[in-house]
């Protein structure tokens, strides 16, 4: 494992744990520092690599490109305005609580799904897989569209919710479902390969070690996967805060800041939306930002 | 006290061991790669089923009939050539994952003897090889297994740690008064370690013994093959077995048969030399202190085992007088 951090990528990779067995004699053991570690800038020495840095920072300036449109594009005193004005945060607290809600249904239900796929207990896994890949391919807005037809009110599962005196359509519950479907791949994928990053050959010793399964999770496991878990987490905190095409259609109502984007976009325009798009990223960034540097810190720890 | 009759079923053959380990004893079952070693150990340690038998340590009954101890509650330590340590862990930590706090004044005696005091706070991934089996070993020590089960531990580390290591192993063993099973696939690591070898081929018992009746009277061409018998001669009652350590140059009749024998090839073998013969139409490879000079070399074969066309050890009589000293010769 070199020296940078796992870039966003969800899966986090190999831990630089077990040191490969033979792999040096004890002589050669404490004295070797990770190379890299401190973070030491790589030299230019060549042309090429002048241009691969160059490249790449144009790259990056690109991608980061929209934001600094929109901090170049906004003033101070339109977004105070803007979200100064009567019940302007309203859809802040929507888009929260039904995030955190979309998370808490996340790490409930499929979190034990990604392990089941790491471990390979579930028998024919690549039809699972197709399972959580259909909601990943599948537009937003055709998941949307799609979900009226399975949770409506006139529909068996919606009727069956009824029961509870509940409505899938345009409350906050739609809402939750509605990011929960265009969030999910994203977690369990991420989690999956967190779980997977984890040598059974661990979990085995820890139980011949005397922990019963239940312990080995909380002990090796899950400390082990925490990392991956943490930033598939973010993912989908960033794609439920951002959920809008599946929102739209199923959940008008509440509003959330997405929708409250468009429809400020669409009845008062382009400036006008642009401090909305600001609360967004402000909420939506934190979570991800956070994640990152912490599973950073933590493979730095792992690796001493 | 470890006693276990295993039967598991593999896809290509079934295989069956039966062994019986004292507190403190220890036995190798030494085998080819895939004769189903790793299988018993797991079997004992309880990681893969048994279709019957039974395995029961210090009194416990650990598999049989209607029982199967599930692995957490066996104490049965199983170090293997990856050791396994916690990469979230310090060695401190790594070293009590298994003591539940109750061996903590133990902690710091143990790491001495070990020679890893210096390391309790470094992370598993800052260690070499050798350092990190140490840390394994401790793991398991400190959580009071009942049982060593050793699959192949040190194949990885070079010689003269992995005879540093051994030798630790074996006074840890004497000390604590565990029985202890190692799985190896070379001979040199089987013997420096085990007081009893158990010959392992395809599944199957070949043969138990101490190693030193196993190497020089093996029950089987198998198990000759296995020990490192390299060419079966026509010598006297059979076939004799030579060995390549077993061979002198010249006539020696009363220490054995004497081979005559063409040089087809010879070459340099650690500080011998390393000839292939050809006696009569049967290749022999022989160790020879020097190099060979003409092109037919007489050598005496040192008291080898003799195999009848069975391929079963003859004579093995005169292998038990030999075995246990005092008893009448009755060959």
């Amino acid at each position: 494992m070199s020296s940078a951090p796992d870039t966003l990528g969800v899966a986090s990779g190999g831990h630089g744990g077990v040191v490969p067995p033979g792999a040096s004699t004890e002589a050669a053991a404490l004295p070797v520092a990770g190379k890299g570690s401190k973070g030491s800038l790589p030299r230019l020495k060549t042309a090429s690599a002048w241009v691969s840095v160059a490249g790449a920072l144009v790259v990056w300036v690109a991608l980061l490109g929209p934001v600094i449109a929109l901090l170049a594009h906004l003033s101070w005193r339109a977004f105070w305005s803007a979200v100064s004005a009567p019940g302007a945060l309203d859809p802040l607290l929507v888009s929260v609580e039904s995030g955190l809600v979309t998370l808490l249904v996340l790490v409930v239900v499929c979190t034990p799904l990604a392990y089941l796929l790491a471990r390979g207990r579930l028998p024919f896994p690549r039809v699972w897989e197709a399972g959580v890949l259909c909601s990943l391919l599948l537009p937003p807005l055709v998941i949307g569209l799609l979900l009226v037809f399975m949770v409506g009110p006139y529909t068996p599962v919606g009727s069956l919710i009824g029961h509870f005196h509940l409505t899938a359509t345009n409350t906050f519950l739609a809402l939750v479902i509605a990011e929960v479907y265009e969030s999910a791949p994203y977690y369990v994928l991420g989690a999956q390969a967190a779980f997977g990053s984890v040598e059974p050959r661990l979990e085995q010793q820890a139980s011949l070690l005397g922990d019963r399964p239940v312990r080995v999770f909380r002990r090796v496991t899950l400390p082990l996967a925490a990392p991956g878990l943490a930033m598939s987490l973010a993912v989908a905190w960033a794609r439920a805060m951002g959920a809008f095409g599946a929102v739209v259609i199923i959940a008008y109502h509440p509003t959330g800041i997405p929708l409250q984007i468009f429809t400020t976009l669409q009845e008062t325009g382009l400036a006008s939306a642009l401090p909305f798009a600001l609360v967004l990223l402000v909420v939506a960034l934190p979570l991800p930002l956070g994640a990152y540097v912490w599973s950073a810190r933590a493979e730095r720890r792992r690796r001493g | 006290m470890l006693n276990a009759d295993v039967e598991v079923e593999r896809r290509s053959f079934t295989v069956r061991a039966t062994l019986s380990v004292a507190a403190g004893e220890r036995v190798a079952l030494f085998g080819a790669s895939g004769a189903g070693k790793t299988t018993v150990l797991e079997a004992i340690a309880g990681l893969v089923p048994m279709s019957r038998g039974s395995v029961s340590l210090a009194g416990r009954m650990l598999s049989g009939p209607g029982v199967a101890v599930p692995p957490w509650r066996r104490r049965t330590g199983l170090l293997r050539q990856d050791p396994g340590l916690f990469p979230h862990l310090p060695v401190r930590d790594n070293l009590r994952y298994g003591s539940r706090g109750a061996a903590a004044a133990e902690l710091e005696p143990l790491a001495a003897v070990l020679g890893i005091s210096d390391l309790l706070a470094a992370m598993p991934a800052r260690l070499s090889g050798g350092q990190a089996h140490r840390v394994a070993l401790g793991r398991l020590l400190l959580a009071h297994c009942d049982a060593l089960l050793l699959d192949e531990p040190y194949s990885g580390l070079d010689a003269a740690l992995r005879r540093t290591l051994t030798a630790l192993v074996r006074t840890l063993v004497r000390d604590r008064a565990v029985p202890a099973v190692l799985v190896a696939h070379e001979l040199a690591d089987a013997q420096a370690f085990a007081d009893r070898l158990l010959v392992l081929d395809r599944g199957s018992v070949l043969q138990a013994g101490s190693p030193s009746s196993v190497v020089l009277r093996p029950a089987s061409r198998r198990v000759a093959s296995l020990v490192g018998y390299l060419g079966f001669a026509p010598a006297g009652r059979g076939l004799a077995g030579v060995h390549p350590d077993r061979v002198v140059p010249g006539a020696l009749p009363d220490r054995g048969p004497v081979l005559t024998g063409t040089v087809l090839a010879s070459r340099p073998s650690g500080a011998a030399w390393e000839a292939d013969l050809l006696v009569g139409d049967t290749p022999v490879t022989c160790k020879l202190p020097d190099q060979p000079t003409g092109p037919e070399l007489v050598i005496t074969v040192l008291d080898p085992p003799y195999f009848g066309p069975d391929g079963n050890a003859i004579d093995r009589p005169a292998a038990d007088a030999r075995a246990c000293p005092g008893a009448r010769s009755s060959s």
